[in-house]
Protein backbone atom coordinates (compact mmCIF):
# COMPACT_ATOMS: atom_id res chain seq x y z
CA UNK A 1 0.00 0.00 0.00
CA UNK A 2 1.13 3.94 -0.76
CA UNK A 3 1.95 5.81 1.91
CA UNK A 4 0.94 9.03 2.09
CA UNK A 5 3.10 11.66 0.80
CA UNK A 6 1.44 14.99 1.40
CA UNK A 7 0.89 16.51 4.98
CA UNK A 8 0.58 19.69 4.10
CA UNK A 9 -3.03 21.44 4.18
CA UNK A 10 -4.08 23.72 1.57
CA UNK A 11 -2.82 27.68 2.39
CA UNK A 12 -6.06 28.87 -0.04
CA UNK A 13 -7.89 27.34 2.68
CA UNK A 14 -5.87 28.33 6.03
CA UNK A 15 -6.15 31.65 5.95
CA UNK A 16 -9.62 32.06 6.17
CA UNK A 17 -9.90 29.63 8.34
CA UNK A 18 -7.69 31.27 10.63
CA UNK A 19 -9.29 34.24 10.35
CA UNK A 20 -12.63 32.67 11.07
CA UNK A 21 -11.20 31.28 14.37
CA UNK A 22 -9.95 34.19 15.32
CA UNK A 23 -13.34 35.85 15.11
CA UNK A 24 -16.08 33.62 16.08
CA UNK A 25 -13.33 31.54 19.64
CA UNK A 26 -13.75 34.82 21.74
CA UNK A 27 -17.15 35.27 20.90
CA UNK A 28 -18.31 31.68 21.56
CA UNK A 29 -15.92 30.74 24.49
CA UNK A 30 -17.07 34.31 25.98
CA UNK A 31 -20.40 33.99 24.81
CA UNK A 32 -20.89 30.26 26.61
CA UNK A 33 -19.03 31.31 29.49
CA UNK A 34 -16.76 28.54 29.33
CA UNK A 35 -13.63 30.18 29.74
CA UNK A 36 -12.45 32.10 33.18
CA UNK A 37 -9.08 32.80 31.23
CA UNK A 38 -8.87 33.78 27.69
CA UNK A 39 -5.84 35.05 25.57
CA UNK A 40 -5.83 36.09 21.74
CA UNK A 41 -3.59 36.84 19.76
CA UNK A 42 -3.08 38.71 15.97
CA UNK A 43 -0.29 39.35 14.54
CA UNK A 44 -0.55 40.82 10.90
CA UNK A 45 2.31 41.39 8.87
CA UNK A 46 2.54 43.24 5.45
CA UNK A 47 5.83 42.92 3.90
CA UNK A 48 6.62 44.87 0.49
CA UNK A 49 10.41 44.23 -0.93
CA UNK A 50 12.10 44.68 -4.14
CA UNK A 51 15.00 42.75 -5.14
CA UNK A 52 17.88 42.71 -7.85
CA UNK A 53 18.39 39.61 -8.78
CA UNK A 54 22.07 38.97 -10.59
CA UNK A 55 21.51 39.19 -14.31
CA UNK A 56 19.68 42.72 -13.23
CA UNK A 57 16.14 41.42 -13.14
CA UNK A 58 14.06 43.02 -10.37
CA UNK A 59 11.42 40.94 -8.59
CA UNK A 60 9.06 42.87 -6.29
CA UNK A 61 6.88 40.97 -3.70
CA UNK A 62 4.45 41.85 -1.06
CA UNK A 63 3.25 38.96 0.89
CA UNK A 64 0.53 39.52 3.93
CA UNK A 65 0.61 37.11 6.73
CA UNK A 66 -1.80 36.48 9.72
CA UNK A 67 -0.46 34.72 12.31
CA UNK A 68 -2.69 34.31 14.92
CA UNK A 69 -2.80 32.03 18.45
CA UNK A 70 -5.82 31.47 21.16
CA UNK A 71 -5.14 30.08 24.63
CA UNK A 72 -8.32 29.45 26.77
CA UNK A 73 -7.58 28.10 30.39
CA UNK A 74 -9.33 26.48 33.24
CA UNK A 75 -12.45 26.09 30.92
CA UNK A 76 -15.49 25.51 32.78
CA UNK A 77 -13.58 25.73 35.89
CA UNK A 78 -11.94 22.88 35.60
CA UNK A 79 -7.58 22.40 34.80
CA UNK A 80 -8.72 22.15 31.27
CA UNK A 81 -7.04 24.23 28.72
CA UNK A 82 -7.31 24.50 24.80
CA UNK A 83 -4.73 25.90 22.53
CA UNK A 84 -4.35 27.07 19.18
CA UNK A 85 -1.81 28.69 16.68
CA UNK A 86 -1.46 28.83 13.18
CA UNK A 87 -0.56 31.06 10.00
CA UNK A 88 -1.43 32.24 6.98
CA UNK A 89 0.14 33.85 3.34
CA UNK A 90 -1.20 35.67 0.61
CA UNK A 91 0.86 36.88 -1.83
CA UNK A 92 -0.77 40.44 -3.26
CA UNK A 93 2.44 40.57 -6.18
CA UNK A 94 5.41 37.82 -7.46
CA UNK A 95 4.47 34.60 -5.61
CA UNK A 96 7.28 34.91 -2.47
CA UNK A 97 7.20 30.70 -1.93
CA UNK A 98 5.66 28.13 -3.54
CA UNK A 99 2.49 29.38 -5.07
CA UNK A 100 0.85 32.64 -3.81
CA UNK A 101 -0.82 31.04 -1.02
CA UNK A 102 0.31 29.37 2.33
CA UNK A 103 -0.16 28.45 5.72
CA UNK A 104 -0.35 26.19 8.42
CA UNK A 105 -2.17 24.68 11.59
CA UNK A 106 0.82 24.78 14.14
CA UNK A 107 -1.16 24.04 17.26
CA UNK A 108 -5.11 22.99 17.95
CA UNK A 109 -5.02 20.97 21.53
CA UNK A 110 -6.82 20.54 24.10
CA UNK A 111 -5.01 19.57 27.31
CA UNK A 112 -5.59 18.37 30.85
CA UNK A 113 -3.06 19.54 33.70
CA UNK A 114 -3.51 17.62 36.91
CA UNK A 115 -3.14 20.37 40.20
CA UNK A 116 -0.81 18.24 41.71
CA UNK A 117 2.23 16.11 40.45
CA UNK A 118 2.70 17.45 36.96
CA UNK A 119 0.56 14.79 35.29
CA UNK A 120 -0.87 15.88 32.02
CA UNK A 121 -2.64 14.68 29.14
CA UNK A 122 -3.29 16.14 25.53
CA UNK A 123 -4.92 15.85 22.96
CA UNK A 124 -4.86 17.14 19.31
CA UNK A 125 -1.78 18.93 17.20
CA UNK A 126 0.82 20.05 19.52
CA UNK A 127 4.64 20.58 19.80
CA UNK A 128 6.69 18.03 22.27
CA UNK A 129 9.52 18.17 23.62
CA UNK A 130 10.32 14.99 25.97
CA UNK A 131 13.24 13.07 26.14
CA UNK A 132 14.65 11.83 22.53
CA UNK A 133 11.36 13.28 21.44
CA UNK A 134 11.04 16.83 19.69
CA UNK A 135 8.57 16.77 17.57
CA UNK A 136 5.05 17.58 15.69
CA UNK A 137 2.43 15.40 16.07
CA UNK A 138 -1.26 15.14 15.95
CA UNK A 139 -1.51 12.60 18.62
CA UNK A 140 -2.17 12.16 22.55
CA UNK A 141 0.73 12.92 25.14
CA UNK A 142 0.14 11.58 28.98
CA UNK A 143 3.04 12.32 31.90
CA UNK A 144 2.26 11.35 35.50
CA UNK A 145 4.95 11.32 38.71
CA UNK A 146 4.08 8.90 41.43
CA UNK A 147 4.60 10.02 45.15
CA UNK A 148 7.99 7.89 44.91
CA UNK A 149 9.39 10.17 42.18
CA UNK A 150 8.85 7.68 39.65
CA UNK A 151 7.01 9.11 36.01
CA UNK A 152 6.13 8.01 33.23
CA UNK A 153 5.49 9.86 30.22
CA UNK A 154 3.34 8.05 26.15
CA UNK A 155 2.50 9.29 23.27
CA UNK A 156 1.40 8.74 20.16
CA UNK A 157 0.41 9.79 16.60
CA UNK A 158 1.02 10.53 13.55
CA UNK A 159 4.40 12.88 12.56
CA UNK A 160 3.55 16.45 11.12
CA UNK A 161 6.26 16.90 8.92
CA UNK A 162 6.98 17.91 5.42
CA UNK A 163 9.36 16.39 2.75
CA UNK A 164 10.80 18.08 0.54
CA UNK A 165 13.28 15.21 -0.56
CA UNK A 166 12.42 13.09 -3.76
CA UNK A 167 11.13 9.23 -3.31
CA UNK A 168 11.44 9.99 0.61
CA UNK A 169 8.14 11.21 2.61
CA UNK A 170 7.30 11.67 6.42
CA UNK A 171 6.51 8.78 8.75
CA UNK A 172 3.11 7.11 9.00
CA UNK A 173 2.91 7.07 12.82
CA UNK A 174 5.11 7.52 15.52
CA UNK A 175 4.96 6.67 19.64
CA UNK A 176 7.31 6.50 22.00
CA UNK A 177 7.84 7.24 25.69
CA UNK A 178 9.94 8.26 28.88
CA UNK A 179 10.41 7.03 32.31
CA UNK A 180 11.80 8.87 34.77
CA UNK A 181 13.10 9.57 38.44
CA UNK A 182 12.99 12.69 40.04
CA UNK A 183 14.11 14.10 43.22
CA UNK A 184 13.17 17.63 43.99
CA UNK A 185 16.27 19.83 43.83
CA UNK A 186 18.38 17.20 43.31
CA UNK A 187 18.28 14.99 40.61
CA UNK A 188 16.15 14.47 37.25
CA UNK A 189 17.38 11.36 35.58
CA UNK A 190 15.43 9.63 32.49
CA UNK A 191 15.19 7.50 30.14
CA UNK A 192 13.22 7.33 26.60
CA UNK A 193 12.53 5.63 23.52
CA UNK A 194 10.86 6.70 20.36
CA UNK A 195 9.59 4.67 17.43
CA UNK A 196 8.60 6.45 14.05
CA UNK A 197 7.60 3.90 11.16
CA UNK A 198 8.14 5.03 7.53
CA UNK A 199 10.88 4.45 4.96
CA UNK A 200 14.06 6.83 5.97
CA UNK A 201 17.49 6.61 4.77
CA UNK A 202 18.34 2.89 3.98
CA UNK A 203 14.73 2.19 4.15
CA UNK A 204 14.90 1.95 7.34
CA UNK A 205 12.29 3.57 10.70
CA UNK A 206 13.46 5.82 13.23
CA UNK A 207 14.13 4.13 16.04
CA UNK A 208 15.80 6.04 19.05
CA UNK A 209 16.96 5.42 22.71
CA UNK A 210 18.00 8.11 24.76
CA UNK A 211 18.66 9.23 28.15
CA UNK A 212 18.71 12.58 30.03
CA UNK A 213 20.02 13.76 33.20
CA UNK A 214 20.06 17.08 35.43
CA UNK A 215 21.65 16.74 38.72
CA UNK A 216 22.81 19.18 41.05
CA UNK A 217 26.01 18.27 42.86
CA UNK A 218 25.85 21.27 44.97
CA UNK A 219 23.64 24.61 45.60
CA UNK A 220 25.49 26.66 42.75
CA UNK A 221 26.68 23.65 40.44
CA UNK A 222 24.57 21.38 37.68
CA UNK A 223 25.19 18.87 35.45
CA UNK A 224 22.88 18.20 32.30
CA UNK A 225 23.39 15.55 29.99
CA UNK A 226 21.47 14.10 27.18
CA UNK A 227 22.31 11.39 25.01
CA UNK A 228 20.38 9.74 21.85
CA UNK A 229 21.20 6.45 20.16
CA UNK A 230 20.09 5.61 16.95
CA UNK A 231 19.21 1.64 16.63
CA UNK A 232 17.59 1.93 13.23
CA UNK A 233 21.25 2.41 11.74
CA UNK A 234 23.34 1.34 15.13
CA UNK A 235 24.73 4.48 15.76
CA UNK A 236 24.93 7.40 18.61
CA UNK A 237 22.66 10.06 17.24
CA UNK A 238 23.88 13.08 19.59
CA UNK A 239 25.27 13.50 23.13
CA UNK A 240 25.45 16.90 24.87
CA UNK A 241 27.23 17.03 28.62
CA UNK A 242 27.50 20.14 30.69
CA UNK A 243 28.26 21.41 33.77
CA UNK A 244 26.84 24.95 34.99
CA UNK A 245 27.29 27.35 37.61
CA UNK A 246 24.78 29.80 38.82
CA UNK A 247 26.37 31.24 42.13
CA UNK A 248 23.77 33.92 42.46
CA UNK A 249 21.44 36.17 40.13
CA UNK A 250 24.21 38.08 38.43
CA UNK A 251 26.79 35.14 37.53
CA UNK A 252 26.45 32.15 34.92
CA UNK A 253 28.85 30.14 33.34
CA UNK A 254 29.09 26.66 31.25
CA UNK A 255 31.22 24.40 29.34
CA UNK A 256 30.54 21.45 28.11
CA UNK A 257 30.95 18.78 25.11
CA UNK A 258 28.75 17.61 22.17
CA UNK A 259 29.08 15.38 19.80
CA UNK A 260 26.61 14.14 16.96
CA UNK A 261 27.23 11.68 13.99
CA UNK A 262 25.76 12.55 10.38
CA UNK A 263 24.56 8.99 10.26
CA UNK A 264 22.61 8.91 13.34
CA UNK A 265 21.09 11.92 13.41
CA UNK A 266 20.41 12.94 9.61
CA UNK A 267 19.03 9.14 8.77
CA UNK A 268 15.19 10.39 9.51
CA UNK A 269 16.52 13.51 7.37
CA UNK A 270 13.26 14.73 4.80
CA UNK A 271 15.64 17.79 3.48
CA UNK A 272 18.07 16.63 0.74
CA UNK A 273 20.98 19.26 2.40
CA UNK A 274 21.13 17.14 4.98
CA UNK A 275 21.64 13.72 2.67
CA UNK A 276 24.37 12.47 0.62
CA UNK A 277 25.66 13.62 -1.61
CA UNK A 278 24.70 16.93 -0.05
CA UNK A 279 26.60 15.83 3.53
CA UNK A 280 29.42 13.12 3.81
CA UNK A 281 27.73 11.02 5.87
CA UNK A 282 30.35 9.37 7.16
CA UNK A 283 31.39 12.65 9.14
CA UNK A 284 31.28 13.18 12.78
CA UNK A 285 31.39 16.97 14.80
CA UNK A 286 33.23 17.29 18.33
CA UNK A 287 31.98 20.28 19.78
CA UNK A 288 33.63 21.91 23.64
CA UNK A 289 32.18 24.82 24.32
CA UNK A 290 32.02 27.49 27.13
CA UNK A 291 29.55 30.80 27.84
CA UNK A 292 29.48 33.26 30.13
CA UNK A 293 27.04 35.71 31.16
CA UNK A 294 27.89 38.25 33.64
CA UNK A 295 26.20 41.16 35.15
CA UNK A 296 28.93 43.16 36.26
CA UNK A 297 26.86 45.83 37.25
CA UNK A 298 23.19 46.84 37.72
CA UNK A 299 22.13 47.21 33.97
CA UNK A 300 24.97 46.04 31.93
CA UNK A 301 25.80 42.22 31.07
CA UNK A 302 28.64 40.93 29.84
CA UNK A 303 28.29 38.10 27.30
CA UNK A 304 31.34 36.03 26.26
CA UNK A 305 30.80 32.76 24.24
CA UNK A 306 33.09 30.03 22.39
CA UNK A 307 33.77 26.91 20.90
CA UNK A 308 35.72 24.81 18.93
CA UNK A 309 34.18 22.63 15.94
CA UNK A 310 35.99 19.74 15.01
CA UNK A 311 35.46 16.79 12.03
CA UNK A 312 36.60 13.80 11.25
CA UNK A 313 36.31 14.50 7.88
CA UNK A 314 38.71 17.56 6.35
CA UNK A 315 36.37 18.78 4.29
CA UNK A 316 34.78 20.89 5.85
CA UNK A 317 37.33 20.65 8.32
CA UNK A 318 37.73 22.35 12.29
CA UNK A 319 36.84 25.59 13.03
CA UNK A 320 36.81 27.57 16.31
CA UNK A 321 33.80 30.33 16.82
CA UNK A 322 34.24 33.01 19.60
CA UNK A 323 31.56 35.76 20.53
CA UNK A 324 31.73 38.63 22.98
CA UNK A 325 28.68 40.97 23.60
CA UNK A 326 27.89 43.43 26.23
CA UNK A 327 23.92 44.43 27.07
CA UNK A 328 22.64 47.44 28.71
CA UNK A 329 18.94 47.42 30.11
CA UNK A 330 17.58 50.72 30.83
CA UNK A 331 14.31 52.74 30.86
CA UNK A 332 13.23 50.38 33.75
CA UNK A 333 14.02 47.58 31.45
CA UNK A 334 12.48 48.41 28.70
CA UNK A 335 14.68 48.96 26.47
CA UNK A 336 18.31 47.02 25.61
CA UNK A 337 21.43 48.37 23.97
CA UNK A 338 23.97 45.80 22.92
CA UNK A 339 27.55 45.96 20.94
CA UNK A 340 28.35 42.11 20.25
CA UNK A 341 31.49 40.66 18.21
CA UNK A 342 31.83 37.27 16.63
CA UNK A 343 34.91 35.74 14.29
CA UNK A 344 34.85 32.53 13.07
CA UNK A 345 38.74 31.00 12.03
CA UNK A 346 38.88 27.62 10.42
CA UNK A 347 41.24 25.22 8.65
CA UNK A 348 39.43 26.29 5.20
CA UNK A 349 39.59 29.92 4.42
CA UNK A 350 35.52 29.75 2.88
CA UNK A 351 34.82 28.96 6.21
CA UNK A 352 35.92 31.81 7.97
CA UNK A 353 34.54 35.21 8.77
CA UNK A 354 33.87 37.82 11.26
CA UNK A 355 30.57 39.69 12.66
CA UNK A 356 29.99 43.10 13.82
CA UNK A 357 26.51 44.13 15.59
CA UNK A 358 24.70 47.17 17.62
CA UNK A 359 21.51 47.80 18.16
CA UNK A 360 19.30 50.02 20.94
CA UNK A 361 15.77 51.02 21.62
CA UNK A 362 14.09 53.69 22.76
CA UNK A 363 10.74 53.54 24.20
CA UNK A 364 9.20 56.98 25.61
CA UNK A 365 5.62 56.21 26.83
CA UNK A 366 3.52 54.65 23.90
CA UNK A 367 6.29 55.07 20.92
CA UNK A 368 8.91 52.42 20.63
CA UNK A 369 12.18 52.99 18.16
CA UNK A 370 14.72 50.25 17.21
CA UNK A 371 18.08 50.57 15.40
CA UNK A 372 19.65 47.18 14.47
CA UNK A 373 23.08 47.06 12.53
CA UNK A 374 24.94 44.13 11.37
CA UNK A 375 28.18 43.34 9.25
CA UNK A 376 30.16 40.48 8.41
CA UNK A 377 33.41 40.43 6.98
CA UNK A 378 34.20 36.97 4.72
CA UNK A 379 37.78 36.32 4.13
CA UNK A 380 36.73 34.47 0.49
CA UNK A 381 34.62 35.91 -1.80
CA UNK A 382 30.76 34.87 -1.75
CA UNK A 383 29.63 35.47 -5.20
CA UNK A 384 32.20 38.41 -5.80
CA UNK A 385 31.82 40.15 -2.56
CA UNK A 386 33.34 39.44 0.89
CA UNK A 387 31.21 41.45 3.01
CA UNK A 388 27.39 42.03 3.61
CA UNK A 389 25.51 45.16 5.68
CA UNK A 390 22.87 45.23 7.27
CA UNK A 391 20.45 48.05 8.68
CA UNK A 392 16.79 47.59 10.41
CA UNK A 393 14.72 50.52 11.56
CA UNK A 394 11.58 50.58 13.85
CA UNK A 395 9.41 52.84 14.52
CA UNK A 396 6.17 51.60 16.56
CA UNK A 397 2.85 53.61 18.62
CA UNK A 398 0.74 51.70 21.44
CA UNK A 399 -2.59 52.84 19.84
CA UNK A 400 -4.53 51.04 22.26
CA UNK A 401 -4.49 49.04 25.53
CA UNK A 402 -4.61 45.43 23.10
CA UNK A 403 -3.46 47.49 19.65
CA UNK A 404 0.02 47.97 18.62
CA UNK A 405 1.23 49.41 15.20
CA UNK A 406 4.56 49.30 14.20
CA UNK A 407 6.55 49.28 11.16
CA UNK A 408 10.10 48.02 9.99
CA UNK A 409 12.65 49.37 7.28
CA UNK A 410 15.40 46.96 6.46
CA UNK A 411 18.24 47.84 3.88
CA UNK A 412 20.67 45.07 2.88
CA UNK A 413 24.02 44.64 0.76
CA UNK A 414 25.21 40.96 0.43
CA UNK A 415 26.43 38.75 -1.82
CA UNK A 416 22.93 37.31 -2.89
CA UNK A 417 21.68 41.29 -3.61
CA UNK A 418 23.10 44.15 -5.04
CA UNK A 419 20.72 46.08 -3.52
CA UNK A 420 17.70 45.26 -0.84
CA UNK A 421 14.94 47.69 0.73
CA UNK A 422 12.27 45.77 2.31
CA UNK A 423 9.09 47.53 4.50
CA UNK A 424 7.23 45.66 6.79
CA UNK A 425 4.09 46.87 8.38
CA UNK A 426 2.92 45.06 11.60
CA UNK A 427 -0.59 45.11 13.50
CA UNK A 428 -0.38 43.38 16.82
CA UNK A 429 -3.63 42.63 18.60
CA UNK A 430 -3.50 41.06 22.47
CA UNK A 431 -6.60 40.69 23.93
CA UNK A 432 -6.59 38.40 27.70
CA UNK A 433 -9.41 38.07 30.18
CA UNK A 434 -7.57 36.80 32.03
CA UNK A 435 -5.08 37.30 35.92
CA UNK A 436 -1.93 36.57 34.75
CA UNK A 437 0.46 36.84 30.95
CA UNK A 438 1.38 34.94 28.57
CA UNK A 439 4.49 36.22 26.81
CA UNK B 1 -1.63 5.26 7.91
CA UNK B 2 -1.00 3.87 11.94
CA UNK B 3 -1.06 0.36 12.02
CA UNK B 4 -3.46 -1.14 14.15
CA UNK B 5 -0.36 -2.87 16.15
CA UNK B 6 0.41 0.68 17.37
CA UNK B 7 -3.14 1.80 17.85
CA UNK B 8 -3.16 -0.86 20.35
CA UNK B 9 -0.06 0.10 22.09
CA UNK B 10 -1.08 3.65 21.95
CA UNK B 11 -4.31 2.83 23.93
CA UNK B 12 -3.00 0.63 26.20
CA UNK B 13 -0.51 3.12 27.08
CA UNK B 14 -3.03 5.91 27.71
CA UNK B 15 -5.16 3.81 29.72
CA UNK B 16 -1.82 2.60 31.75
CA UNK B 17 -0.92 6.56 32.47
CA UNK B 18 -4.56 7.29 32.83
CA UNK B 19 -4.54 4.59 35.90
CA UNK B 20 -1.17 6.18 37.13
CA UNK B 21 -2.97 9.62 37.04
CA UNK B 22 -6.16 8.67 39.16
CA UNK B 23 -4.47 6.59 41.33
CA UNK B 24 -0.70 7.12 42.36
CA UNK B 25 -0.03 11.05 41.63
CA UNK B 26 2.58 12.51 43.44
CA UNK B 27 0.77 15.25 45.98
CA UNK B 28 3.08 17.94 45.18
CA UNK B 29 1.83 20.70 43.25
CA UNK B 30 1.73 20.73 39.84
CA UNK B 31 3.48 23.82 37.79
CA UNK B 32 0.45 26.34 37.09
CA UNK B 33 -1.43 26.07 33.89
CA UNK B 34 -0.68 30.34 33.30
CA UNK B 35 1.46 32.42 35.69
CA UNK B 36 -0.44 34.17 38.17
CA UNK B 37 1.48 37.83 37.23
CA UNK B 38 2.50 39.31 34.09
CA UNK B 39 5.48 39.28 33.16
CA UNK B 40 7.68 42.08 31.98
CA UNK B 41 8.85 42.24 28.96
CA UNK B 42 12.73 40.87 28.19
CA UNK B 43 15.14 38.42 29.91
CA UNK B 44 13.54 37.43 33.16
CA UNK B 45 14.75 36.10 36.29
CA UNK B 46 12.64 33.96 38.55
CA UNK B 47 15.01 34.82 41.53
CA UNK B 48 13.82 38.30 41.80
CA UNK B 49 10.49 37.05 42.93
CA UNK B 50 10.58 32.91 44.18
CA UNK B 51 13.66 31.44 46.21
CA UNK B 52 14.65 28.14 46.66
CA UNK B 53 13.01 25.28 44.48
CA UNK B 54 10.22 25.06 42.68
CA UNK B 55 7.33 23.12 43.67
CA UNK B 56 6.16 21.78 40.40
CA UNK B 57 9.46 22.41 38.12
CA UNK B 58 11.58 20.64 41.02
CA UNK B 59 14.32 22.37 40.21
CA UNK B 60 15.84 25.45 41.72
CA UNK B 61 14.68 28.62 40.43
CA UNK B 62 18.00 29.58 39.58
CA UNK B 63 18.48 27.34 37.16
CA UNK B 64 15.69 29.11 34.54
CA UNK B 65 17.34 32.60 35.06
CA UNK B 66 16.80 33.53 31.23
CA UNK B 67 20.79 33.83 30.79
CA UNK B 68 22.71 33.53 27.86
CA UNK B 69 23.54 30.38 29.41
CA UNK B 70 20.15 29.41 29.58
CA UNK B 71 18.74 29.91 26.42
CA UNK B 72 21.85 28.42 24.63
CA UNK B 73 20.64 24.78 26.14
CA UNK B 74 16.87 26.00 27.04
CA UNK B 75 16.44 22.23 24.97
CA UNK B 76 18.11 20.40 27.82
CA UNK B 77 15.52 21.54 30.24
CA UNK B 78 12.39 21.80 27.75
CA UNK B 79 12.89 17.73 27.19
CA UNK B 80 12.11 17.07 30.91
CA UNK B 81 9.52 19.77 32.23
CA UNK B 82 8.16 21.45 28.89
CA UNK B 83 4.83 22.47 30.88
CA UNK B 84 6.97 25.01 33.20
CA UNK B 85 7.55 26.38 29.82
CA UNK B 86 4.43 27.08 29.03
CA UNK B 87 3.46 28.05 32.27
CA UNK B 88 4.91 31.48 31.27
CA UNK B 89 5.20 31.10 27.17
CA UNK B 90 2.22 30.28 25.03
CA UNK B 91 2.46 27.26 22.55
CA UNK B 92 3.11 29.80 19.72
CA UNK B 93 6.00 31.16 21.44
CA UNK B 94 8.14 27.84 21.00
CA UNK B 95 6.78 27.67 17.39
CA UNK B 96 8.11 31.03 16.73
CA UNK B 97 11.27 29.10 15.54
CA UNK B 98 10.14 25.32 15.61
CA UNK B 99 7.91 25.40 13.38
CA UNK B 100 6.58 23.10 10.87
CA UNK B 101 7.19 24.91 6.97
CA UNK B 102 7.42 28.18 8.76
CA UNK B 103 8.19 31.12 6.02
CA UNK B 104 9.27 34.29 8.14
CA UNK B 105 12.84 34.54 9.57
CA UNK B 106 11.82 35.13 13.63
CA UNK B 107 14.12 38.35 13.75
CA UNK B 108 11.59 39.46 10.66
CA UNK B 109 8.32 38.90 12.94
CA UNK B 110 10.84 40.08 15.61
CA UNK B 111 12.19 43.19 13.94
CA UNK B 112 11.51 45.60 16.98
CA UNK B 113 13.04 43.52 19.45
CA UNK B 114 16.23 43.43 18.41
CA UNK B 115 17.05 42.24 22.33
CA UNK B 116 15.86 38.79 21.30
CA UNK B 117 17.98 36.31 20.30
CA UNK B 118 16.61 35.76 17.12
CA UNK B 119 18.86 33.60 14.85
CA UNK B 120 19.40 34.14 11.28
CA UNK B 121 19.99 37.62 11.37
CA UNK B 122 21.36 39.65 8.03
CA UNK B 123 21.31 38.26 4.85
CA UNK B 124 21.22 34.23 6.27
CA UNK B 125 20.66 33.08 2.87
CA UNK B 126 24.41 34.03 2.48
CA UNK B 127 25.97 32.63 6.04
CA UNK B 128 24.34 29.89 6.18
CA UNK B 129 26.57 28.16 3.65
CA UNK B 130 29.27 28.12 6.40
CA UNK B 131 27.13 27.83 9.49
CA UNK B 132 25.64 24.78 7.37
CA UNK B 133 29.45 23.46 6.57
CA UNK B 134 30.74 23.94 9.93
CA UNK B 135 27.82 22.78 12.27
CA UNK B 136 24.45 21.16 10.22
CA UNK B 137 23.69 19.62 13.58
CA UNK B 138 22.32 23.43 14.73
CA UNK B 139 20.64 23.58 11.60
CA UNK B 140 18.84 19.86 11.65
CA UNK B 141 17.26 20.55 14.37
CA UNK B 142 14.40 23.05 13.37
CA UNK B 143 14.91 22.57 9.14
CA UNK B 144 15.66 18.05 9.10
CA UNK B 145 12.44 16.81 8.65
CA UNK B 146 10.42 20.07 8.68
CA UNK B 147 11.20 22.25 6.05
CA UNK B 148 10.66 25.44 3.43
CA UNK B 149 9.98 24.58 -0.05
CA UNK B 150 12.22 26.98 -0.84
CA UNK B 151 15.20 24.92 0.20
CA UNK B 152 14.78 23.01 -2.54
CA UNK B 153 15.67 25.67 -4.79
CA UNK B 154 19.12 24.94 -4.06
CA UNK B 155 19.38 22.10 -2.37
CA UNK B 156 17.98 19.50 -5.07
Amino acid sequence: MGRPTARVASGKALLPAILAISLLLPLLIAGTALAADLSLSSKTYGLAYEREMAGGQKNRYAPLYEYLSTDATNLGGKPLSFHFYGWGRVDLDTDSGSGSTSGEVGSLYMEYLHPQGNAQAKLGRFFLTEGAAMEMLDGAFVKATTPVGLGVSLYGGIPVEYSILNNTSGGDSLFGGRVFFVRPGFVEIGASYLKENGSFQEGKDRELVGGDLWLRVAPPVELTARATYNQSVSEMASQRYAVRIVPGATFDISAGYESYTYKGLFQPALNPAFVSPSVDTDDKVQTIFGIVDWAFVPGWTLEVAGKNIRHDKSDPGDANRGEVGVRYTYNDKKDVAGLSAAFVSADQAENEYQEYRGFASYSPSKLRLTLDALTQQYKQEINGKKNQYQVVATAGYQLLAALHLSGNLTYTQSPNFQEDLAGLIRVTYDFAMSTGGKK
Amino acid sequence: MMHRSHAVKILGAALLALMFGCSAVSQTPSVPPKHPENLPQGRVDCLECHENVSTGALKPYATFRHSRVFINSHGTYARQSQNLCTSCHAPAFCQTCHAGKEELKPNVKMGDRPDRMAPHRGDYLVTHQIDGRLDPGSCYRCHGNKSDSRCKQCHR
